[in-house]
């Protein structure tokens, strides 16, 4: 039976994404983790790159938009983004 | 008695009268007063729908870096020394101003884009979108930064970069493309993991051997992957490890390089941390770039051919501090950085460079910098005698003014 090489790679691809997408779900934060405040978050992530930012620099409306480009930045899990987006608006 | 039963009973009747109208008036008052308040709280709806936002998000935010330097070189090239010196208003190197749109629809989409207005005219540094598929997994398409190391994806922005200048070949390495990109952030126990994984168009083959990207029409089949993992082992984030490969053809369909892969690889560190009364980063990335053998044209014929290894190496380590826990200086910042930077030795671009650069910063706010910083270059040629390249040495001390915001 031949294989081509772009059928190979196409097939290494969606296993890849099907383990991704399987892996996504199953990633648990420890208890103390989990219940980490959004002040707290604030604090430990957004000094990775940049000073922690005031909360009274954007709107709230603002914090939303800004929530979801740094969250693909930085990287940050869906739910600390929620956290610390949360603790910016509720701080203003 | 009877007449005085009468009174009392025309007395309780009167009381009964009065108290009767008192509630009537009291009940009446309490409608006058809910009246008024629904007419209040009506209007407080109505004033509260006209503000409410919509889906749609457009925010207008940038940042803008502008500065000061004087140089002052010692260049021996090929036997001859000469030496220059020059001041600018306007570092041409550095000069930035970019306004970023983000345009969110609901909490799914966003767009991004960020025109730069700087010494090389105006261009584009980014412009994408992106969808958040579900928690923790993102799809961006359009033109935006490769995930190869972090510097030139998060911290290479004027008021994010803690000295005047970015670390040479880390910064300039052609790291944004046309693309789709899968990307996100994952909890792990204690633990936290990042992945973003590229498919672009890919780096080109230039005919001296060196690489372009960002190009919207691709030069050949294949397409580059570009990956990027990242660690963070500690429960407060503050150590990140990443690892980034690329790897895809560079060669042109049709050309006698059609089949020059290139391989790429990139480790970066972070850390950040607060030891009273200091603030302490570290900050790394070490680039290698390895492009598989390939022919060129000699540029002194224009006939005969060359062949080099085309191996590349890039890196810089970067440490700061700042009194963060003293109320006196918690505006200062102290920074210094080490970078190293080689190009294929025999090439005609062959050369090993490093720098030391220093810097002093004063924190206008959390978003706006002053800084001074001061660097020491040295240069040394490695690059292809026969081929009558350069070849020398080459000194630089630049004294930098620069201010730096994010808007």
């Amino acid at each position: 039976m031949k294989f081509n090489s772009t059928k190979i790679i196409l097939s290494l691809v969606a296993i890849l994404t099907s383990s991704l997408l399987l892996t996504l779900n199953s990633c648990a934060p420890t208890k103390d983790i989990a219940a980490k405040s959004g002040v707290l978050l604030w604090s430990e992530n957004c000094q990775r790159c940049h000073n922690t930012p005031s909360p009274s620099a954007f709107s709230a409306e603002s914090w939303e938009t800004i929530g979801m480009h740094m969250q693909t930045r930085a990287l940050l899990t869906t739910e600390e983004k929620d956290k610390i987006v949360n603790f910016l608006k509720s701080s203003k | 008695m009877k007449k005085n039963k009468k009174i009392s009973i025309v007395n309780l009747v009167i009381c009964c009268l009065f108290t009767f109208n008192q509630l009537l008036a009291q009940n009446n008052e309490h409608l006058i007063a809910d009246s008024v308040t629904n007419d209040r709280i009506n209007t407080l709806e109505k004033n509260v729908n006209y503000q409410k936002s919509g889906d749609d998000h457009i925010l207008i935010v940038g940042l803008a870096t502008f500065g000061f330097v004087n140089s002052r070189s010692k260049n021996s090239l090929n036997g001859n020394t000469t030496n220059i010196k020059s001041n600018s208003i306007g570092d041409p190197d550095h000069f930035e101003f970019s306004p970023m749109l983000l345009w969110r629809h609901g909490n799914k989409f966003l767009m991004e884009f960020e025109p730069s207005f700087s010494d090389n005219g105006l261009g584009v540094n980014w412009a994408d979108a992106s969808y958040f598929i579900i928690p923790n997994l993102t799809i961006k398409a359009g033109y935006f930064g490769l995930p190869y190391g972090t510097y030139s994806k998060r911290l290479a922005a004027g008021w994010i970069n803690k000295l005047a200048t970015d670390p040479m070949g880390v910064a300039d390495f052609p790291t944004t493309d046309y693309g789709v990109e899968l990307s996100g952030g994952l909890p792990l126990g204690s633990m936290k993991i990042n992945y973003d994984v590229a498919l672009s168009n890919g780096l080109q083959l230039m005919p001296d051997g060196s690489l372009i990207s960002g190009n919207l029409q691709d030069n050949n089949r294949n397409k580059t992957v570009t990956a990027r993992f990242g660690w963070l082992p500690l429960s407060t984030s503050s150590l990140e490890l990443g690892a980034s490969t690329m790897f895809g053809k560079v060669g042109t369909t049709g050309n006698s390089d059609e089949n020059v892969k290139g391989n790429m690889y990139a480790y970066d560190l972070n850390y950040i941390n607060t030891f009273n009364p200091f603030l302490i980063n570290i900050k790394s990335q070490y680039n290698i770039m390895d492009i598989s053998q390939a022919s060129f044209i000699s540029p002194i014929d224009s006939i005969s051919q060359y062949s080099f290894s085309n191996h590349s190496t890039a890196g810089f380590v970067q440490f700061s501090i700042r009194p963060t826990g003293i109320k006196s200086l918690h505006d200062i910042e102290l920074a210094a950085r080490y970078t190293n930077y080689k190009t294929p030795i025999n090439s005609t671009w062959g050369s090993n460079q490093q720098t030391v650069t220093v810097g002093l910063n004063y924190w206008l706010s959390w978003r706006a910098v002053a800084k001074v910083s001061y660097e020491i270059y040295k240069g040394n040629s490695t690059s292809s005698i026969p081929l009558n390249s350069f070849t020398g040495i080459s000194n630089t001390n630049t004294f930098y003014i620069q201010f730096a915001i994010q808007l």
